[in-house]
């Protein structure tokens, strides 16, 4: 630089020297930048120490503590008639089959040679859950064939001792406890040693439906997936082709007044009226007033549906008004009318928003509880809901609702039980969130 | 309308164009006038500068088109722009003609220097050089306001030249009959003659080119002429 | 002015679309004023002026493209062979066949070449089994100069074609339905030079079968492309008239300054 160009005073006399000015700024984006980088640790923390206790407490829920021995399926007892015809069998009660499960259990006991200590035969009975009798009173009526036989049965153990081998109860805790004693525990041991009990993955956990507060190792999804499910499909069918041809005609066709903005208004509106608000609308109208029963899959769905719909209308708005207008002109101008202009190229290209946006709608509605709660979903169902349509009817039960419920429970089983639940949610709400992505990647084009 | 361009570097090419121009007719101006007085006073020098002088004229107009080609080929010019541009290499040619015929006028002073003067004659041409020069200047005059009427009134002007040649035409006629001996000389004052005439025929090409930049279009009828010479000797 | 006219430029002086008084309001913009056209047959007629000026806005009156604007009101009366196209009972969809129309922006459908072409084909029913298809597709890429570069890949997706290729697909696409009057707006302003002069050439092929409007920008292009200029200035249609004779001798000042780029 030579002494003729005079350089504006407030600039450093060198490039590789950063002035006072230029330090300070520098100092500000570096300072704003660690804000950011603090925030993003602060929301991973977070997020690792939610999933991480989700994951500690739950994940035990997937694997059950069963009691194995043989069992002799006596024809005097369980059959007198001797037809092997199930309606007469359902006589006998679980009563019955209890009896016979404490003997072929005190005889395993015996062939093993286990001591049973100063245990009383119902204590040691106790060992098995409430539900162990009526399981297998359920296989016997469904194969009436086995009776006579003996057979190995896989018994659920009583949940305090499942907790036990868990970790859940200890010998200390268990002196304090009416449900089980140390002497019960330690004949666990012994029977632990012998093969007789083991911890095993616990299928029914997704497919039993509830249990009773006395019986949480046998309490499961079932139900309240299944429940899911069918509103997920009455919200699917519903929403999806009123929200696209809401969205098409209001995006399209509707001219634009003071009517429409209305319109538009108060979509955006009721995306954002909490849940329950719409709980309270169902109940009234199409319980209170239409009469449809309680519980009901179909009035889930339909309040499900109300809440997607705005979601999915902006959604699909939001993907409709991203297609470039060129296309539009194109189709026109080459004599389209505009429904086929719409049909034929606007939604084609538009249709992975509109998915994705579905999907996320559909993601948010599994995730719902408060709304099911006052249309009686929260209702303890222990009965599958039959095959749809006629099942859309029958009350059921639905994650996040059952979640609620098992987090109210006082045995502290539940806990377990709820936290595995709140991962069963959770691994469906990722599933969809990715089908999102996928199709999104998959079926979006460049234009 | 206005007269400047939204890209003024165009205006300032279109004005130095035009300002060469007027330098040309400038310098053809005076080489005529001197060429003229040369002839008159017999004087071989400022003849010999007249024909030096040419070469500037002549670089002028190799100037002027080297600019048109450039601003036809970065300006694209249109309307009156495009005019502009095409009348000035036009007005270009003709004036380096003129300037070629003052060349030739001061050689053939020189040549005339050597022999004996014809009365009256030499006059004759300063008079209609001096009224050719002034039609040249005219037109230029009107070329820069842009005035049509004045080019128009400059083209009615050129038969004013055509009637001096036609009288010096029968002077000239008149001495070589008298003295066979006054034919060297009558003949190339007779060329003199003929070439300022060109020059004022190239004042009217000027002209008209004036009157096309401003209208549009080329005047189409035909001008006055007075030129009795090409019907042959007068009877 | 001058009475030698070369061949190339004679025009044939029918007129195939006429517009009288048209006036278009964008509801209390007043965006056309008053306009008078005679759009002749087989003739390259050129709209140029500075933005908004109302060249577009008249080029998608003469389709009826400003119907689908919901605020666009047009009066005033537009002729195509002597019928109103804005009579009601003139549905805009067959006016649009007849009158194709090639936008700014090459914009292909994001669909296979083959089908950007015989969309509109399809649509109107133009033909009765799938070799007339064909063969429709075939003659209209030709004719848009662009059969050669694609006939060995009909069914790549158009989108992926260079820009000039694009915007000749669009052209093939709006031949594809016959169309009488071609309408292009701007039809080279995302186009490379050789592109544009393809372009170019293309709508100089063009103008022995159809009339084409077209609007740019460019007064060179008007210039090179057209024989009749049309200025626009302010909504008002200053001048209309032979190219040579606005590009050369320009009647109004308005135009004068405009073509010459002079501060108007």
């Amino acid at each position: 630089m030579t002494d003729t160009t005079a350089a504006p005073a407030f600039r450093g006399a060198s490039l590789t020297e950063p002035d006072a000015r230029t330090r300070r700024r520098n100092a500000a984006e570096r300072r704003f930048r660690l804000l950011g980088v603090g925030a993003v640790a602060i929301g991973l923390v977070a997020l690792v120490i939610l999933l991480g206790s989700i994951l500690n407490n739950g994940l035990s829920a997937f694997r059950q503590t069963y009691i194995t021995f043989p069992i002799t399926l006596d024809a005097a007892v369980l059959d007198k008639q001797g037809n092997r015809n199930p309606e007469e069998m359902k006589k006998v009660t679980t009563i019955g089959y209890g009896k016979l499960m404490q003997q072929a259990l005190l005889d395993a006991l015996d062939e093993q040679g286990i001591d049973k200590g100063d245990l009383t035969d119902k204590e040691i009975m106790a060992l098995l859950s409430k539900e162990a009798p009526a399981d297998l009173r359920d296989a016997v009526l469904a194969d009436p064939s086995v009776v006579g036989q003996t057979i190995p049965v896989n018994a659920f153990a009583t949940s305090r001792l499942d907790g036990y081998l868990k970790g859940r109860v200890t010998m200390e805790s268990a002196t304090r406890d009416a449900n089980i004693s140390p002497e019960q525990l330690q004949l666990a041991d012994r029977m632990e040693a012998a093969g007789l009990i083991e911890k095993r993955l616990n299928w029914g956990f997704l497919t039993r439906p509830d249990a009773s507060e006395l019986r949480p190792e046998a309490a499961g999804l079932g139900v309240a997936i299944l429940g899911s499910a069918y509103m997920m499909i009455v919200v699917l069918v519903l929403s999806l082709p009123i929200g696209v041809a809401a969205s098409i005609y209001l995006e399209e066709l509707a001219p634009k007044n003071r009517w429409t903005d209305l319109i538009e208004i108060n979509i955006a509106n009721l995306a954002a009226v909490p849940s329950i608000v719409f709980g309270i609308l169902a109940l009234a109208l199409f319980i209170n007033t239409w009469g449809l029963p309680q519980s009901a899959p179909l009035v889930g769905g339909l309040v499900l549906t109300l809440m997607t719909l705005p979601t999915i209308i902006i959604a699909t708005r939001a993907s409709l008004k991203a297609v470039p207008p060129s296309i539009r002109d194109a189709a026109l101008g080459v004599g389209a009318s505009k429904m086929q202009a719409i049909f034929h190229h606007v939604l084609p290209l538009a249709m992975p928003g509109i998915l994705t946006g579905t999907i996320l709608g559909l993601a948010r509605a599994l995730g719902e509880s408060a709304p099911l709660l006052l249309i009686g979903m929260v209702a303890f169902v222990r009965d599958f809901p039959g095959a749809p349509p006629q099942g859309l009817l029958d009350p059921a039960s639905a994650l996040p609702v059952q979640v609620y419920t098992w987090t109210q429970r006082a045995d502290p089983a539940f806990v377990e039980r709820a936290s595995g639940a709140i991962i069963v949610l959770l691994v469906f709400l990722l599933t969809m969130n990715a089908l999102a992505i996928i199709l999104r990647r998959r079926f979006e084009r460049r234009w | 309308m206005s007269n400047t361009h939204i890209l003024s570097a165009f205006d300032r090419d279109l004005e130095g164009i035009q300002a060469m121009v007027m330098r040309m007719g400038g310098l053809v101006e005076a080489a005529i006038l001197d060429a003229a007085e040369a002839l008159e006073t017999r004087d071989e020098e400022l003849a010999q500068r007249v024909r030096a002088g040419d070469k500037a004229i002549d670089e002028l107009e190799t100037q002027i088109h080297a600019e048109c080609a450039r601003v036809i080929a970065i300006r694209a010019p249109a309307a009156s722009d495009l005019r502009t541009v095409l009348t000035v290499m036009k007005i270009a040619a003709n004036l380096e003609r003129c300037g070629d015929y003052a060349k030739n006028l001061a050689k053939r002073s020189m040549v005339l220097a050597q022999m004996t003067a014809l009365p009256g004659a030499t006059g004759s041409v300063r008079r209609m050089a001096k009224q050719v020069t002034l039609l040249l200047k005219d037109a230029l005059d009107a070329y820069i306001a842009r005035d049509a009427a004045m080019a128009a009134d400059v083209r009615q002007r050129d038969q004013d030249v055509d009637q001096m040649y036609n009288a010096l035409f029968r002077e000239l006629l008149t001495h070589m009959m008298e003295d066979p001996r006054n034919i060297t000389a009558a003949m190339h004052l007779h060329f003199i003659a003929k070439n300022i005439e060109r020059v004022g025929d190239h004042a009217t090409a000027v002209a008209e080119q004036v009157i096309y930049l401003v209208t549009g279009a080329i005047p189409g009828d035909a001008r006055p002429k007075v030129d009795s010479t090409t019907a042959g000797p007068a009877a | 002015m001058n009475d030698m006219r070369l061949t190339e430029r004679v025009v044939t002086d029918t007129a195939k679309m006429t517009a009288r008084g048209v006036q278009v309001h964008y509801g209390t913009n007043h965006a056309l004023k008053d306009v008078d056209v005679d759009i002749l047959d087989k003739t390259v007629t050129a709209f140029i002026g500075p933005s908004g000026c109302g060249k577009s806005t008249f080029l998608r009156c003469l389709n009826r493209m400003n119907d689908t604007v919901a605020s666009a009101r047009v009066t005033g009366k537009i002729e195509m062979d002597g019928q109103d196209i804005y009579d009601p009972r003139v549905d805009p969809v067959q006016l649009r066949a007849k009158v194709g129309m090639v936008f700014q922006k090459p914009n292909p459908f994001p669909k296979s070449i083959y089908d950007n072409v015989a969309y509109g084909p399809k649509i109107h029913g133009l033909a009765r089994g799938k070799a007339e298809l064909d063969e429709i597709v075939e003659t209209s890429l030709k004719k848009a100069a662009l059969w050669n570069e694609v006939k060995d890949r009909l069914s790549a997706p158009g989108t992926g074609l260079s820009g000039g290729q694009q915007q000749r697909l669009c052209i093939a696409r709006a031949v594809a339905t016959s169309p009488e009057v071609l309408l292009m707006d701007e039809p080279c302003s995302a186009l490379d030079p050789i592109a544009t002069a393809q372009v170019e050439e293309l709508i100089d092929e063009l103008r022995s079968q159809f009339s084409v409007v077209i609007v740019t920008h460019s007064m060179q292009q008007a210039a090179r492309v057209s024989q009749r200029t049309a200025f626009f200035h302010l909504g008002y249609l200053v001048e209309y008239g032979e190219t040579g004779k606005i590009f050369t001798n320009p009647d109004d000042p308005r135009t004068e300054s405009y073509i010459t780029g002079r501060i108007g």
